[in-house]
């Protein structure tokens, strides 16, 4: 299908708003794949992250009208609403449920999809390089609490480090990131 | 290490920790709530998820089983934006669209208006939306309601499991406290040992989602005389999925 830009998502989820279907299937067209993407990251099951992507529609179908143009784009809206209902779902496994051992933990999943609606390529690769410059132990601990909504309790435990120690690596990360991102 | 770097402020790594999905669950509520109060923490935290969203682009992109669009499809509720077609309007009066987005949603909106009979069809049988539940308890712990709200039907159905002719003197007001403004609104009454649908406003049925908290108040007879409730909370507890 042709390149969809981030105008066209925002045409498309105004339409949307209204209850209009067809915008909902063209969305749905331009998006699910990326969306579905996401869900498998995190929930590494197809049947799950099916339903989950079945949920997530359905969710963005009914708050479309909340969706608010000046607070973010419709790609970071919807894949947040994506990340947190396949993090639910991971949490509602149970305890027991991890996905991976963070030290097996892939640092990538190979080069960025060309596409243009997430984010800009040059958004990608500034978060690519500022991540590269934390120490690999605090990039790795940020990336497993993004993909596996694990809290700190958990990324403490599986670190073997103290809470307080493990809370300060992701903090400081974080504020190196800020401070990379946005000289 | 000695090249960390400074630590942010308070609020700003409680953004960032709420955008990146550590906090706890608790946690997580109280920094929802907060985004509510505090305009400068909601920017805060969108900010962090406009940062941590780049991250998701490097997820490869799979294509899913041909069959979810249509079981998206038969889930989708009928007629669900119809009646809040006025809210929506007034949205996107106030959201920051382009002239030509406006005018384009204006025009839908009078092409749907024009094009739909004006009859509200009621929802099909096979309506899949999640029913949210909530068990009202005492301060003991102890179950006293429990309620589901239907997003299909806008209804909240309430059980009493209070044994029937429990305090004659006295009625059971339904209350739902949305975390947005913590106002109660009142749902209606329920008898001790009976169970009750209590349809809902559109105004108020919007409020009624996971975490948003249903109350029961105990009132003289016809209800609370104020806006509010007048008398102590009997049981209380949070809408969720379960």
């Amino acid at each position: 299908m042709p390149s969809v830009t981030a105008d066209d998502l925002s045409a498309l989820m105004s339409r949307v708003a209204v209850g209009d279907r067809e915008a909902l299937r063209q969305l749905y067209q331009a998006t699910s794949s990326k969306l579905f993407g996401v869900c498998l990251r995190i929930l590494s099951d197809k049947d799950e992250s099916e339903d989950v992507l079945q949920d997530v529609y359905v969710t963005i179908w009914r708050r479309a009208d909340r969706f608010d143009p000046a607070r973010a784009s419709v790609m970071t809206w919807m894949s947040t609403i994506a990340r947190n209902r396949a993090i639910d779902r991971l949490r509602a496994r149970g305890p027991l449920a991890r996905a991976e051992q963070i030290d097996d933990m892939e640092i990538a999943d190979g080069a960025p999809s060309a596409t243009a609606l997430l984010e800009s390529a040059e958004a990608i690769g500034a978060l690519q390089r500022c991540l590269a410059e934390l120490d690999d132990r605090t990039e790795k601990a940020i990336r497993t609490a993004f993909f596996e909504g694990v809290t700190y309790e958990a990324l403490a435990q599986r670190l073997d480090a103290p809470l307080g120690t493990v809370k300060s690596w992701i903090r400081r990360g974080l504020m190196k990131l800020k401070g990379c991102l946005e000289p | 290490m000695s090249d960390l770097g400074p630590e942010m402020n308070e609020p700003e790594a409680l953004a960032a920790e709420h955008a990146l999905g550590v906090l706890t669950a608790p946690e997580r509520a109280a920094a929802e709530r907060r985004m509510v109060a505090e305009p400068a923490f909601a920017q805060a935290v969108d900010a962090w998820r406009r940062r941590l969203a780049v991250l998701a682009a490097e997820v490869t992109e799979v294509q899913p089983s041909n069959e979810v669009w249509a079981r998206i499809e038969r889930a989708l509720p009928v007629n669900d934006n119809i009646p809040q077609l006025a809210r929506r309007l007034i949205f996107w009066r106030g959201a920051t669209v382009g002239a030509m987005g406006l005018a384009a949603a204006s025009l839908m909106v009078a092409v749907y208006l024009g094009n739909r009979p004006p009859v509200v069809l009621p929802a099909p049988a096979t309506a899949t939306a999640p029913l949210l539940n909530a068990s009202l308890n005492t301060e003991g712990g102890q179950p006293l309601f429990v309620a589901s709200y239907d997003p299909a039907r806008q209804a909240l159905i309430i059980t009493s499991l209070a044994p029937p002719g429990t305090d004659p003197l006295h009625v059971h007001q339904i209350w739902l406290i949305p975390a947005e403004d913590g106002v109660p609104r009142s749902l209606g009454m329920v008898e001790p040992g009976t169970a009750k649908t209590l349809p809902l406003d559109a105004s108020i049925s919007q409020l009624a989602h996971a975490g948003t908290q249903i109350a029961v108040s105990v009132e003289p007879p016809g209800g609370s005389p104020k806006a509010g409730p007048s008398g102590p909370v009997a049981a209380i507890g949070a809408l969720g999925e379960i």
